[in-house]
């Protein structure tokens, strides 16, 4: 059975869709545009077709992934174009590439990720000073506060090591956070725990529907 | 404060984005006229109502009209809305409710009624058309349509025109006529509205109440208006559009699928039904327009499943040919049927076991009745036999689950029934133990209780409804009574019963209650978590409105019913008839019981007044 990858991109109102909510979009969108997905075989067979990160509710996207095989083979193209046609707004195929099958899935193979975290700065608030990335991240640790699953408590964690890249600008009165951040099986750090660790650093109390974020991409 | 940031702090953001495929998007500067599509409940059980889907097709292929959906936000985005002053507005284009010409309100169940009032109060809308028409703002016009018009009494005081019957051609014509008289006045058009059939304009008319406080009459207040409001009937289904691309929601709704209506109405004539009565006379879709509807709508939205839409799916006289057929069809593409409310006979089994072949969900059989005697009083025509017949035979197939479905405080009812109801889940499980053995595996039967609310339009619209305690005493009886092994037992909640039927039976006073209900803080009651008896007692004190009067009465053959004012096609003759009746009467696809319904359009069936042409 043939396999493929698409890269697309989610951006505008639809970013509030879930990622339960996109495999049943994206089957659905196979099934009009006529592409026949491979099926598991079992008492309950569902579509082989698999994302390489679920992206948070709320987040756009510049570059996800998505894996699956179909039961014919096809021109890549033409599945590019043929999904096109069949996706509600915000949502846009830009690649779509076959490749060979291997044992590891794409979501095994992920290692990290690109993120954009746009932070507007409160009327009044003093605009942070340039070496504020290098301040940020000289220090021995940087934590953040995560929440524990069991106990439900707000703990703090060093994302230090899992930073592996870092740029701070700030354009119109907003800061643009633009991080490659750890994102595989070892070792994941979301995006919001570096928001939550630059914010406090800064000693900046934001409302947190007032932030962007954007993946950019994701790497293998 | 934009949308973007308010959809940030809420759950399920997704239920108030719009944009899903297949939804309609028009440039509202191009549009004639503007109707907002209004559904007094979360997304989710908006979008798995079908009527819906049906009238937006329908008013969006008019091409000078631009029809929008618009839910009861969830308790979260109402509370965010109201702190930002965000008026309600329309997933299409995000257009405040109060700036469109028309509102239409769909009045499914009436416990979704202080969902409307608060959905107005969100638009920025006075709730009550005395209070729009004395202000100097204009405002859009308030229609309803769905069952519930079929008693529009307790809305009276806050919709300008109701549509009671079939909408497919009563709609369009509305909004047609709306849009011909735009510079007319609201009082203009709506005198020019109620010639419609099956339009009714509250204003018109004032009941008069006498000192016992039952109706006296109604007063005529334009005098062209119809004396009663015939609902609007289409003889011909077949003819009627359904949509070819639905709609495909985002998020997962209650019944994420396709469906496509098969017929109209029920011939069964269940006495307590009034679905059964509202819908009449039966009419049928050709298979070919039922399979062409279906694959279109599979291709256009990628669904997985499909379902049928009728008030009985196996009544449907072209049955097997039509399973057989969509069965067929969807097999090869991973594509699953349902079919909901089947009468199990030996078809529907092979049926089910083909459809059902890898996981046999639960079986559900509805006796609603615990003994022969009250099933024939109420019209279930299903004996004994054809209970356990095929319960043995479901249970030799391979179900595990069997779920029956009861009514209790039927009229008539005595602890017999309910001892009948504990007697028909024992026997169940000793049919099991019979087939499998007593280590058979496992195996549950749940019994599932309602309470019985009286309906209008139904032989038994007279009858009165047991009390709270009533109900509180038989749910305690029949929860000992089933304390069985393998029998589970749930029952709903009594207090939304009562007012369910004081509301489905209330008059224009009963407004006032809703209003009050609301001001109390009274929204989403059909939902358990949210239902809160205390506030409605509240207004139930400072209306004046209880459930004596309105619920527990029973009511005399001569009084003036508020909902006399709507006629029904069915006679008053034929459900007093019903009401007396202690035996079965027969379907009405085998012989004319005379409800009356072709006097104003022919019956397949044909009936009681001869065919059409013979009047």
């Amino acid at each position: 059975m043939p396999r493929y990858v698409i890269t697309f991109s989610k951006q505008g109102l639809i970013k509030y869709t879930s990622h339960l909510d996109m495999v049943r979009l994206f089957k659905r969108a196979f099934n009009r545009s006529g592409i026949y997905l491979e099926y598991s075989n079992g008492f309950n067979p569902h579509p082989k077709m698999v994302f390489a990160q679920p992206l948070a509710l709320g987040y756009t996207s510049e570059g996800e992934l998505l894996e699956f095989d179909t039961r014919d083979e096809y021109d890549a193209d033409d599945i590019r174009n043929m999904v096109n046609k069949n996706m509600p707004s915000g949502i846009r195929v830009l690649r779509c590439v076959p490749i060979e099958k291997e044992k590891k899935s794409l979501a095994a193979k992920c290692c990290a990720a690109e993120y954009r975290i746009t932070v507007p700065l409160p009327e009044g608030h003093e605009t942070p000073e340039n070496a504020l990335r290098e301040r940020f991240l000289a220090q021995s640790e940087i934590t953040a506060l995560k929440k524990e699953k069991k106990t439900g408590e707000m703990k703090p964690v060093d994302i230090k090591s899992g930073i592996r890249s870092l740029e701070i600008k700030i354009v119109d009165n907003k800061i643009l956070l633009t991080a490659i951040l750890d994102a595989g099986s070892s070792s994941n750090i979301s995006p919001e725990l570096l928001l939550n660790s630059f914010t406090n650093f800064i000693g900046l109390t934001i409302e947190r529907e007032t932030v962007e974020i954007s993946r950019l991409q994701i790497f293998m | 404060m934009n949308l973007d940031r308010l959809l940030k702090k809420v759950e399920k953001p997704a239920r108030y984005i719009g944009g899903e495929v297949n939804s309609a998007l028009k440039d509202p500067r191009e549009v004639s006229l503007r109707f907002a599509f209004a559904f007094p409940d979360l997304y989710e059980i908006g979008m798995s109502y079908m009527g819906m889907q049906i009238l937006y097709n329908i008013l969006n292929s008019h091409e000078d009209f631009f029809c929008e959906r618009v839910f009861a936000p969830g308790l979260d985005m109402e509370e965010a809305m109201r702190e930002e002053g965000f008026p309600l507005f329309t997933l299409e284009t995000k257009t405040p409710v109060r700036d469109f010409d028309i509102v239409g309100f769909t009045l499914q169940y009436e416990m979704s009624f202080t969902n409307i009032l608060n959905m107005l109060d969100l638009s920025g809308i006075p709730l009550k058309r005395t209070e729009r028409e004395a202000s100097d703002e204009e405002y859009p016009l308030i229609v309803a349509g769905g069952p519930c018009a079929f008693n529009p009494e307790p809305l009276a005081d806050f919709i300008d025109l109701f549509m009671i019957g079939d909408g497919e051609k009563l709609l369009p014509a509305i909004c047609r006529l709306y849009e011909e008289n735009k510079n007319a006045s609201k009082e203009e058009f709506l005198q020019l509205a109620c010639r419609l059939p099956g339009v009714y304009v509250p204003s018109f008319y004032r009941p008069q109440y006498k000192e016992d406080g039952t109706i006296k009459g109604f007063k005529k207040l334009y005098s062209k208006a119809p004396d009663r409001v015939v609902k609007c009937i289409e003889s011909d289904i077949d003819d009627l559009p359904l949509p070819e691309k639905p709609i495909v929601p985002f998020i997962e709704t209650v019944h994420d699928r396709v469906v496509v209506e098969t017929f109209r109405g029920c011939t069964r004539g269940c006495r307590f039904c009034q679905a059964g009565m509202i819908y009449r006379p039966v009419r049928e879709r050709s298979t070919e327009k039922i399979v062409s509807y279906a694959k279109k709508q599979l291709e256009s939205t990628g669904h997985e499943e499909l379902s049928l839409l009728s008030l009985s799916t196996s009544d449907y006289s072209n049955f097997e040919p039509l399973v057989n057929e969509l069965m067929e069809y969807c097999s090869d593409k991973n594509i699953s049927l349902s079919l909901p409310s089947l009468r199990l006979d030996s078809f529907s089994f092979k049926v089910l076991n083909e459809l059902q072949k890898t996981r046999k969900s639960g079986l559900t059989f509805a006796p609603e009745a615990g003994t022969q005697r009250l099933r024939d009083r109420i019209n279930k025509n299903i004996t004994e036999d054809d209970i356990y017949g095929s319960i043995e035979e479901a249970i030799k197939l391979g179900w595990k689950k069997i779920k029956l479905y009861f009514m209790i405080g039927l009229p008539g009812e005595t602890y017999e029934d309910l001892d009948g109801i504990a007697e028909i889940a024992r026997r169940i499980v000793d049919v099991n133990y019979m087939i499998n053995g007593r280590a058979g595996g496992r195996f549950s039967v749940n019994v599932s209780v309602s309470n019985f609310v009286p309906k209008p339009h139904t032989p038994f619209q007279w009858e009165p409804q047991d009390t709270y305690d009533d109900f509180v005493e038989k749910h305690n009886y029949l929860r000992e009574k089933l304390k069985m092994k393998n029998v589970n037992f749930s029952y709903h909640d009594s207090p939304v019963s009562v007012i369910e039927a004081v509301i489905a039976r209330g008059d224009r006073k009963v407004g006032k209650l809703l209003l009050d209900a609301w001001k109390n803080g009274c929204e989403f009651d059909g939902w358990s978590e949210k239902f809160d008896i205390e506030k409605w007692e509240k207004a139930y004190g400072s209306s004046g409105v209880t459930p004596e009067f309105y619920a527990e009465r029973r009511r005399n053959y001569n009084e003036i019913l508020p909902w006399d004012i709507i006629d029904p096609g069915i006679s008053k003759l034929y459900l007093m008839t019903e009401d007396q009746l202690t035996t079965t009467t027969g379907d009405c696809r085998d012989t004319c019981n005379g409800c009356g319904v072709n006097k104003y359009t022919e019956c397949p069936n044909m009936g009681i007044n001869g065919r059409k042409e013979e009047q």
